[in-house]
């Protein structure tokens, strides 16, 4: 089978698989040399990992309230690191050519695979907060609705999966034809674009999930 | 409200149908391509690497950025409050303080006033008794001065009154020529001495 690097017994492993293993071990790289001797007033790489931290628990507690968003950020935060990671590790030279690189984001097994784990901690925290009351919100406004709401529930992580891989995909494929034919400086404005839809599609990709989480864990009594 | 809902309901699941059949598109034509082009569609391994991967990802920074940084977070941000908390006590205190100094300097100023008043008071007061009690002793002196003349002056008189009447009975007698009574002679002399000593005095 293409992409596949080894096998584990009678298990393949993946190009893709061994990049998110090397993106894996640069973020825990990063936060464990960045938490290991924690002080008060941070200072190097305390503060890079501090500041990652902060901002993003600030930018989900805009989304979800101070108190969700600490419940949530680990789950949110990860998606997005991870994501960005993997849609710069397209930027790389080498990526998508020398084996065992190829950015993990521009497979549809692997954003189908977050979008499936989105998919599931959002009913798993909506029927953790609202218990079995969670399941009422697929017959609102009335019972008539349940297959469209049903329609929904499905159509979300479809969305999530072929958003990210779509872009990613396209970026690395054009990425790769624009370097096979004029690779030199030509490719450079297609890297810059690069930089930027990577960190919109982390983005996006968490925002969704976020809103999504949200919704799910809303407290319908407050209002 | 609720119609509102609704259509943004159906707008939603429209969406999603859109989404559902482009998906049918994509899904089928790797299918279709993989069997003649050799691509992969769904591959049940990636997905399952990529949800452990993701997973172990989530625990490892669990464990090494959100728990550790959140904490640190909070406890910094209780530091600081405590630290704020702690500014403002010392801001009241010195406040206080700074009052209550103030206080004892105008208690202290009003005190010191108050001495010298009561001081000058005394003064004031001494002088006067003393003055008093100089002015009644010179008025006793005097009193007493006086008192004193007046019976020295008593006495003389009395003196002169006895002298007289003896000189007036021998002054008689030798004119009579003879004694007289007792009784007579007490009486004129009496008499005479009422007379002169009136004249005299």
């Amino acid at each position: 089978m293409q992409g596949v690097l080894f096998h584990i017994g009678p298990v393949p492993v993946y190009n893709i698989t061994v990049t998110s293993w090397v993106i894996m071990a640069i973020l825990a790289l990063l936060f464990y040399f960045g938490t290991r001797n924690m002080k008060r007033i941070p200072s190097g790489i305390q503060n890079v990992a501090e500041a990652i931290v902060e901002g993003l628990l600030n930018f989900f507690s805009g989304v979800l309230g101070e108190k969700r968003a600490r419940l949530y950020t680990p789950l949110l935060a990860t998606f997005f690191l991870f994501i960005l990671l993997c849609n710069y590790s397209g930027l790389v030279p080498g990526a998508g050519m020398v084996h065992g690189f190829q950015p993990p984001t521009s497979d549809w097994n692997v954003t189908g695979a977050l979008a499936i784990v989105v998919f599931f901690a959002t009913h798993y925290y909506g029927i953790k907060v609202h218990g079995i009351g969670y399941f009422k919100h697929f017959v609102t406004p009335f019972a008539a609705f349940l297959p469209l709401n049903l329609l929904e529930e499905v159509a979300r992580p479809l969305s999530l999966t072929l958003r990210l891989f779509g872009n990613i995909f396209a970026e690395e494929t054009i990425l790769f034809f624009l370097l096979g034919m004029a690779p030199f400086l030509v490719p450079v404005a297609m890297m810059g674009l690069s930089v930027l839809l990577g960190a919109i599609q982390a983005l996006v990709f968490t925002i969704l999930a976020t809103s999504y989480i949200g919704a799910a864990t809303e407290e319908h009594e407050s209002h | 409200m609720i119609k509102r809902g609704w259509l943004a309901r159906v707008r939603q699941t429209v969406g999603g149908v859109v989404a559902l059949s482009s998906l049918q598109l994509i899904l089928a034509s790797p299918v279709l391509a993989s069997e003649a082009h050799g691509v992969p569609a769904i591959e049940a391994y990636k997905v399952m690497w990529a949800i452990i991967n993701f997973l172990f990802l989530l625990a490892i920074l669990y464990k090494f950025a959100y728990n550790p940084i959140l904490k640190m977070l909070d406890d910094r941000k209780n530091t600081i409050e405590s630290s704020l908390r702690h500014a403002e006590e010392i801001r009241v205190d010195i406040e206080r303080m700074k009052q209550e100094a103030q206080q004892n300097l105008m208690d202290s100023r009003k005190e010191a006033q108050e001495i010298v008043a009561r001081a000058q008071q005394i003064g004031e007061e001494t002088k006067a008794e003393l003055i008093a009690k100089a002015k009644e002793e010179a008025a006793n002196e005097r009193a007493r001065a006086v008192a004193e003349i007046e019976s020295a002056k008593e006495k003389a008189v009395n003196e002169l009154r006895d002298q007289a009447a003896t000189l007036a009975i021998l002054a008689a007698e030798k004119v009579l020529g003879k004694a007289i009574t007792i009784e007579d002679h007490q009486k004129m002399v009496k008499d005479f001495v009422n007379e002169v000593g009136d004249r005299l005095c």
